[in-house]
Formats: C-alpha cells, sequence, structure tokens
C-alpha cells in the first residue's frame, strides 16, 4: 500500500524587500509504500524541506495532489497515522522528557491514560532514554533531543513517520540506536520517509531513495537499482594459470559481465568479485554530490 | 474540545513559567502596597484610595499580560518551531488558537483570583464591608483583558510582536477614552472632526463596557441587563477577532 503519494507539488515562496518569486518546487512526484525506509536525498536548498512542509500541510502549495493512505488529502484522521520528526527540533524546555511524551501521547488522542503510561515508558527505554525521564528537556543533549523527538513522533504508533534528518548531530552510538530503531518500526509495517544528508546511513537503512535537484525528482527507485545505474568500481579477484590476479573496471554492471564473460573464456577462476560503489560516488555521478 | 484543552494546559505551564508574569505580579502587589501607604495619608478617603490603586494595579497587570504575553503566544511557537509537531497532531489551525488563548485566559484568571484576595483582605482589615461590587470589579478587568487577548492575537497572525503590541496599547488607550470622544463630538462643530469621531466610536471596541472597578467603593452592583449587555459584546468581538485570526493563521506558510 502507499502510505503517500505526492503528484506535481510546486510550491514558490516570495522574497526580498520588492517581492520576487522564487519557484522551490517546479512539479515534485514520487511515492511511498509501507514497511518500507524510503531516503529523500538532495543538496541543501533542493526542496526537501519544503516538500515535507507542504506534505504535512505545514505550508500550502500553489499546485499538486497529495495522497495519504490511498484514500485522500491530510486530514484529521490522516494525522491519526502520521508522525513527524522535524530537523533540529526545538521542543518545550521546561517539560521533562516523560512530561513531553505525556503531552505529545494525549493530544494523539490515541490511548487511554493506562495505556500510554507503559507505551512512554517502553519508547523512553527503546530510545535509551529511561534514565534521563525526569530530567528537564533543556538539560537534554542535542542526541538526546533528537531521540525524544522520535519517540514523540512514534508515541501514537503510526502507520508512517516522516523524519528530517533524524540522524544529524548524533553520536555513533546515538546513530546507531537510532537506526536500528528505524530499521525495526519499517520492519513492524510502518512506511518510514526521511530526508538526510548522511548517504551513508541512507544507503545502509533505505530500500528505496528519492533523489530531489533544483526542485524536481531526479531519481526514484531502489537504492541498488541506482548502484547499479550509475556504475562504478568493481574489484576482480581471479587466478589464471595458477597465478592469482587483480583487475578493477571502473564501469557498469554490462562491463562487468562482459569481463566475467572473458575470464570465463580464457578459463580464469574468478575467486571474488567486489563493488566498490557507494551512494555517494552515485551521488557524484548524477551531478549532486560536491 | 481535547485538544484545545491539552493545549491550553501545556500555555498555562509555559506562562506560569514566564518572568513577565513574575514582574508583572510584583508591579500590581506593589501598586496595592503604595495604595496602604497612601490610604494613610488621608483619613476619610483611605478606602477608596486603596480600593482604586488596587483595582488599577490588578487592571494594568492583566492587560499588559493579555497584551504582551497574547501577542507572542503564537510567534514564539513559530519562532521556536514548536509549531511544527504540534500541527501534525489530529488538532486544527484554530483548535490551535483556542487553546493558546485559553491557556493565557487561565493564567490571567489566576492572577486575578491572586490579586483580587490579596486586595480583599487589604479592605478587609480596613473593615471594609466588599460587596458584590468587588467581585463585578474583577470580572470586569478578565472580561477586558479577554477581548484585548483576542486582539493581541489576531494582530500576531500577521505582524511581529512589538508592532502588536504597540498597536493593541493603543487600540487600549482609544477604548477607553471612546466615551469622553463622544462627549466631545456631541459638542463639536467640526464636521470632520464628527465623522471620524463618529467613525472611530462605531469602529473600535469600547472597553468602558467592562469597567466596573470603582462600584465596589460604592456599594453598588451591575444590573442583569448591563450583565447580558457586557457579556453579548465581548463574545462579539472576541468571536469577530479569532475569525479574522483563525482565517489568517489557516492561510499560513509555517517554518
Amino acid at each position: 500500500m502507499f502510505v503517500l503519494e505526492v503528484n506535481g507539488l510546486r510550491k514558490s515562496y516570495k522574497k526580498g524587500f520588492i517581492p520576487k518569486k522564487q519557484e522551490v518546487l517546479k512539479g515534485v512526484s514520487f511515492k511511498v509504500s509501507s514497511g518500507e525506509i524510503t531516503g529523500f536525498l538532495g543538496a541543501n536548498g533542493a526542496g526537501k524541506t519544503t516538500t515535507i512542509k507542504c506534505v504535512l500541510a505545514l505550508a500550502f502549495p500553489d499546485a499538486g495532489e497529495i495522497t495519504f493512505f490511498e484514500q485522500g488529502p491530510l486530514s484529521l484522521d490522516a494525522k491519526m497515522k502520521i508522525g513527524f520528526l522535524p530537523e533540529r527540533p526545538y521542543f518545550y524546555e521546561y517539560l521533562t522528557g516523560k512530561e513531553f511524551l505525556k503531552f505529545y501521547g494525549q493530544l494523539s488522542g490515541r490511548f487511554s491514560s493506562v495505556v500510554l503510561r507503559s507505551r512512554i515508558e517502553s519508547l523512553l527505554k527503546r530510545v535509551d532514554l529511561w534514565a534521563a525521564r525526569d530530567k528537564k528537556l533543556k538539560d537534554y543533549s542535542k542526541g538526546m533531543l533528537q531521540k525524544i523527538g522520535l519517540a514523540q513522533a512514534l508515541i501514537h504508533e503510526p502507520e508512517f513517520v516522516i523524519l528530517d534528518e533524524p540522524l544529524a548531530g548524533l553520536d555513533p552510538d546515538g546513530r546507531m540506536t537510532l537506526s536500528e530503531l528505524i530499521r525495526d518500526i519499517a520492519k513492524e509495517g510502518m512506511g518510514v520517509f526521511f530526508s538526510s544528508h548522511l548517504l551513508n546511513d541512507v544507503e545502509k537503512l533505505c530500500q528505496k531513495v528519492i533523489i530531489i535537484k533544483n526542485g524536481l525528482v531526479e531519481y526514484e527507485g531502489g537504492v541498488q537499482d541506482l548502484l547499479k545505474k550509475t556504475g562504478g568500481r568493481f574489484r576482480i579477484v581471479y587466478i589464471e594459470g595458477g597465478v592469482q590476479k587483480v583487475h578493477i573496471i571502473d564501469g557498469n554492471e554490462g562491463e562487468l559481465q562482459s569481463y566475467i564473460d572473458q575470464l570465463r573464456r580464457r578459463q580464469c577462476h574468478i575467486i571474488e568479485i567486489k563493488s566498490d560503489n557507494t551512494l555517494e560516488d552515485a551521488f557524484k555521478k548524477i551531478g549532486l554530490g560536491s | 474540545m481535547r485538544g484545545i484543552w491539552i493545549i491550553a494546559q501545556n500555555t498555562f505551564k509555559e506562562m506560569i513559567r514566564d518572568r513577565i508574569l513574575y514582574g508583572l505580579l510584583i508591579f500590581a502587589l506593589l501598586l496595592i502596597g503604595f495604595s496602604l501607604a497612601l490610604g494613610q495619608l488621608s483619613f476619610t478617603e483611605q478606602v477608596r484610595i486603596s480600593a482604586n490603586f488596587g483595582f488599577l494595579g490588578i487592571h494594568l497587570s492583566t492587560v499588559m499580560l493579555a497584551i504582551f504575553l497574547g501577542g507572542s503566544l503564537v510567534v514564539k511557537e513559530i519562532d521556536k518551531k514548536t509549531i511544527l509537531t504540534l500541527l501534525v497532531k489530529p488538532i486544527t489551525r484554530t483548535q490551535f488558537l483556542l487553546g493558546k488563548s485559553l491557556g493565557l485566559i487561565l493564567v490571567m484568571l489566576t492572577g486575578v483570583l491572586g490579586l483580587g484576595s490579596i486586595l480583599f483582605l487589604v479592605l478587609w482589615m480596613m473593615s471594609f464591608d466588599v460587596g458584590m461590587g468587588f467581585i463585578w470589579g474583577l470580572l470586569g478587568i478578565l472580561m477586558e483583558a479577554t477581548l484585548i487577548l483576542s486582539m493581541s492575537l489576531c494582530f500576531s497572525t500577521f505582524a511581529r510582536p512589538v508592532t502588536v503590541a504597540s498597536g493593541v496599547l493603543g487600540l487600549f488607550l482609544i477604548g477607553h477614552w471612546l466615551e469622553s470622544l463622544e462627549f466631545f463630538i456631541k459638542k463639536s462643530d467640526s464636521v470632520i472632526y464628527k465623522m471620524v469621531g463618529k467613525l472611530m466610536v462605531s469602529t473600535f471596541p469600547d472597553l468602558e463596557v467592562f469597567n466596573w472597578r470603582s462600584l465596589v467603593i460604592y456599594h453598588e452592583t451591575v444590573s442583569t441587563k448591563q450583565a447580558l449587555f457586557a457579556v453579548s459584546y465581548l463574545v462579539v468581538w472576541v468571536s469577530i477577532f479569532m475569525l479574522i485570526a483563525s482565517f489568517i493563521f489557516s492561510r499560513k506558510d509555517l517554518g
């Protein structure tokens, strides 16, 4: 099932003393499925956050269609099934971690107070903040805020979560904890849509990526498909005439296959084929990387 | 309703930690204290002076709360980006505005009740028989502050807090000056003065409708007709400001 379908999304802002129209989104279209982690990639200013804001009705698009759960636009019912963690989240500093989750849990109105209490406890433990539950948020570190923010997005057991840069600013431990959590919730059937600059994490986590460039979707598809499509560096280790040799191919999968055929014809014994292509390489090849 | 109440509770929690609140409460307490000192100077007018200064302190501090905290209620949420996670929860933007307003009204109610109790004690210590006029005086202050809060909130949907505060402060002064203006219109021969004056009287909310602060001195009370008019007046003006606020805020890009 598609948890989100975006079609022809356009958005412009007027900026400057003499307002000048600036088109940020020029017809963005993509789909997000349930039970899948979809990465949303793009350079700074490509339109990632604007897209997310339009999707969540925090900003109003000039044109386009947004459908949730194959039913219709964002309604109060749809909001019950959606969780959101914004980029660089700011929360009510005077609340403790527990009070904070209680506030958002009550707002979602999905659980009774007894169920909510146990849900808060389990989520705080899951994001490794149980020990800091009675601490005020103003005393939380950036990583802790990111974790409590994710817990807030999950407090009402949504079917779809949108995470804007969830792993930014976290230490390796924190990134690992959150990555595992994101992987787990997708396994439970939740759709996860997350924007990130950290290509390494996207590559490890996502089954699918959507790449946005200058307000348009440049690529939408599987991560592996993108790696194959953009080619890369392959390292082949083989034995020919009793001697172990290494050959490097800078090219796509087709070139790799033809070299393998060549080795077979030469009756070589292939020991190892390793792809060195990363999402970062793919990103550079389609003109998005630094 | 549940969403409005939850936001109101959170706003109340937020406000009672705000320094401005305590600054204004101290200001009101100082005025009440000052009223005691002034009262000592005049034997016959002691109660009158104490009651006037006491009510002035409660009135000004509550109105300032409505102007300054009311004007930053929504802007603060937008600037700190806390609104982004809030509005994604199953509540509407109008419910959000209503919840924030209700939270501040609860803060003002607490302030009026707290300061009112202190003033009551002061008057009681002077062996003054406080009647229903005292309650009406406090209620009038709360009603006026509610109207001013709705103005602040409405203007804050399209202007920055400093502009909102200046504008609403102006409307507050005009609102207490309209009765005098009407008097001068009757006396004036200038057509333009009459035209502008009448336009102002019919356009701006008259805040003197809620001025029941001197009733306590004369042991008077508010008639049912007066009370009903004041309540209707409040409901109409608050509805107008809240509708405009909701209309603008529902179309605003956030973040």
